[in-house]
């Protein structure tokens, strides 16, 4: 425990401030070719002092990062309506915009409140109107509800901006031990937080399903062990300390079960442990390599990576008849897979021509489509939306994290100022 | 983690492994007998440029050793047999024999799944195959002009019900079958104006005839080939059919249309209704609309 440095949330609260240079920057590098046209006007300010956040500005990034919408710039925008009856339809349709989203954000005490409206500029009619109010220090989150709704409204599809992100970062200590830091951040890669920093790996991480809790592996002890952490109170729990492996956490849809890679009864295999009894229940027993379990959302099965074929491939194993499937055929090497919220849609790491890339494999068509074209594409973690994939690769000699639709039309890159990033992991719906 | 890193990492991996598993091997033989921990890890030094749980793609012996040269392999047998003398190095060259089959298993197993994974393609394959050249032998009746004559290219008119079908379990009315098949000469000439009206005329006459709800589902492909088409119309007809003949062996094809047929008026949602019902209601059956219905819901949706 003396190598770790610093440890749960509360004492790093303080500390978020301070990491503001390890904040992600988003480079949008491929958009849709018709994206909808949608002028966001600065929200007005009813509060004392300024505002707290520029929530327009926050919507804005959101809508444009998802490729589905084209902002208009603020400085073509022909007026600034915050109200109804300041809208002239003629300014907007002389710009092109489609829809027109505007608000009043103010403050009562430590309470903010955002109230919205969007309206379809050709029909001249409002299509949608809502209010928002939480905390002020959590503004950001309060706008990328609003940005939710608006993307709901106009793409029939739940948003995913009010979500979080974890990862690994590394800051190489040339000639000394590197510093690993997990950290959370909102979804576009705003509002940085170290949950733990330490000079020894940490891997892994990975959600509950409600969202309150992570999971990860760390390396503090001198061996690796399996980590819970409470969000909200920090409160930390170590789950495993087996000789050989602890790995690959992975939470089942009820919560109640944590599926993961141990090494203590022979070679890596997959076992699942009630989190109230702590009891162990080993899944998978092979000579083969078993890793990578994650859970399809029925929790019915596993879907884990196994080399049992001679090379690298996805499996299926089902809890209730105890029988393996052999799920990808496609291609010599497809690992560390995750499944979509619908159970239709696996993204996993392929191999193509040497290379490593992203791909989506559709269990009902068996269609697999490569979404990527960086090489050394790892760790793909899918938006609980199902629309957007979140993984790491590298660019220069650094590691960020990128993204893309999937259907792989819309891609972008959340580099790092400082350092690389690995092992994204999107968190479920906050608080729903 | 870094599954590209691995493959960076993997070989040298290995090596220390394979490295690791001679040693604990020959340490705990020359133990001879001591009951030693059996727990052999293949876990590599944790450090940041290893994968603690990544899978480690090249874990195996170099290819040579499964092909013709079989160097590796070759002197464990011939040391098999070799005096107790030497056991510690016996055990350690049975374990590198294991090792080796293995692999041949996991290559094996591999080749296995593959091969299964083609079978069942090659089988859903030629069934399909089958479906569609069943269906098209039994379009070669009368109803092989069907196709053509209604303008529409999808199979499922192929096997539109040009013969009479077991609908009803009542013979046909006097005189009904002669209308029926003087009102579908007209299809099979392209006389669509008129076939309209003969159709129209036949179900005026034997509005309950065994072979109504064939002249509804032909009016239905009719209002869409006329010029111009009546998409109303041909939805009534399908509708028609659908509602008073759910259990006709054309319901599913009926539906399929329907979906098309709103689909055509710019009602996309309830054309994707009409076309997710035929997949969801007859998906167990072998009627080609749910077919029809998929690709077209892939297509256009």
């Amino acid at each position: 425990m003396k190598r770790l440095m610093l440890a749960i949330a509360p004492l790093l609260l303080a500390l978020a401030a301070l990491d503001a240079r390890a904040q992600l920057t988003i480079e949008i590098t491929q958009g849709m070719d018709n994206p909808t046209a949608i002028a966001v006007v600065p929200f007005a300010w009813q509060g004392s002092g300024t505002a707290p956040e520029d929530v327009a500005w926050v919507v804005d990034s959101d809508l444009a990062r998802s490729g589905q919408f084209a902002p208009v710039a603020r400085s073509d925008m022909l007026g600034r309506p915050s109200t109804q009856k300041d809208i002239f339809y003629r300014d907007w349709r002389a710009i092109e915009s489609e829809y027109l989203l505007i608000g009043r954000a103010s403050a009562e005490g430590a309470q903010m409140r955002i109230e919205y409206e969007l309206y379809d500029v050709n029909r001249q009619k409002m299509v949608h109107s809502g209010v928002e109010t939480g905390p002020a220090n959590e503004a950001r989150m309060l706008a990328h509800r609003v940005s939710d709704a608006v993307y709901e409204k106009l793409t029939g599809i739940t948003g995913a901006f009010a979500t979080r992100l974890l990862y690994v970062s590394v800051t190489r200590v040339p000639g000394g031990k590197d510093y690993y830091r997990l950290t959370l951040a909102d979804s576009d890669g705003a509002r940085p937080i170290v949950l733990l920093e330490s000079r020894e790996p940490v891997l892994a991480p990975g959600w509950s399903p409600d969202g309150s809790q992570i999971s990860y592996v760390s390396f503090e002890t001198g061996r690796p062990a399996i980590y819970r952490q409470n969000l909200a109170t920090g409160t930390r729990e170590q789950l495993t300390n087996f000789k050989g492996l602890n790995g690959a956490p992975a939470w089942s849809p009820d919560g109640n079960t944590m599926a993961m890679v141990l090494s203590k009864d022979g070679s890596p295999d997959i076992y699942l442990m009630n989190l109230s009894t702590k009891k162990l229940t080993r899944v998978t027993r092979h000579y083969a390599i078993d890793t990578e379990p994650t859970w399809m959302p029925d929790g019915r099965s596993l879907l884990f990576t196994s080399d049992r074929g001679g090379r690298p491939q996805i499996y299926r194993y089902d809890l209730r008849t105890g029988t393996t499937e052999r799920v990808t055929f496609e291609g010599g090497y497809n690992a560390r897979a995750r499944v979509a919220q619908d159970g239709r849609n696996v993204v996993m790491v392929h191999q193509q021509s040497g290379r490593f890339h992203i791909a989506i494999l559709d269990l009902v068509t068996n269609r697999l489509q490569v979404l990527t074209s960086t090489e050394l594409d790892e760790s793909p973690s899918i938006a609980p939306n199902g629309s957007m994939v979140l993984y790491a690769t590298k660019r220069g000699d650094r590691g960020i994290l990128a993204a893309v639709s999937v259907d792989g039309g819309v891609k972008f890159r959340l580099p790092s100022r400082e350092g690389d990033v690995r092992e994204p992991a999107w968190s479920p719906y906050m608080g729903r | 983690m870094a599954s590209g890193l691995v493959l960076l990492t993997g070989p040298f991996c290995f090596m220390a492994q394979g490295q690791d598993y001679v040693d604990v091997e020959a340490e705990r033989a020359a133990r001879a007998g001591s009951s030693a921990p059996a727990a052999v890890t293949p876990q590599s030094s944790p450090g940041p440029a290893s994968d603690p749980y990544g899978v480690q793609p090249t874990r195996s012996y170099p290819a040579t050793s499964y092909g013709l040269n079989r160097a590796p392999a070759a002197p464990a047998t011939t040391s098999a047999p070799a005096p107790a003398t030497s056991g510690g190095q016996n055990v350690g060259t049975l374990f590198l024999q294991m090792q080796q089959l293995q692999q041949e298993v996991m290559r094996l197993n591999g080749m296995v799944e593959e091969q299964a994974n083609e079978l069942r393609k090659l089988k859903a394959q030629s069934l399909e195959r089958y479906v569609d050249l069943d269906k098209r032998i039994s379009g070669m009746g009368p109803g092989s002009a069907a196709s053509v004559a209604s303008g529409d290219n999808t199979p499922s008119v192929a096997t539109a019900p040009a013969q009479p079908m077991a609908s009803g379990q009542g013979a046909s009315l006097p005189g009904e079958s002669d209308a029926y098949r003087s009102a579908y000469s007209l299809v099979r000439g392209q006389q669509f104006g008129q076939a309209v009206d003969a159709f129209t005329q036949f179900l005026r006459n034997f509005p309950d005839g065994k072979y109504a709800p064939n002249a509804h589902y032909w009016l239905g492909e009719l209002y869409l080939v006329i010029d111009p088409p009546d998409l109303e119309a041909s939805r009534q007809s399908f509708s028609l059919l659908l509602s008073q003949y759910p259990d006709n062996a054309k319901a599913p094809d009926a539906m399929y249309k329907l979906g098309k047929v709103q689909y055509l008026k710019g009602n996309r949602e309830k054309s994707r209704e009409y076309l997710e019902r035929v997949v969801r209601d007859y998906g167990n059956t072998n009627s080609s609309a749910v077919k029809l219905s998929r690709d077209f819901l892939e297509e256009n949706f």
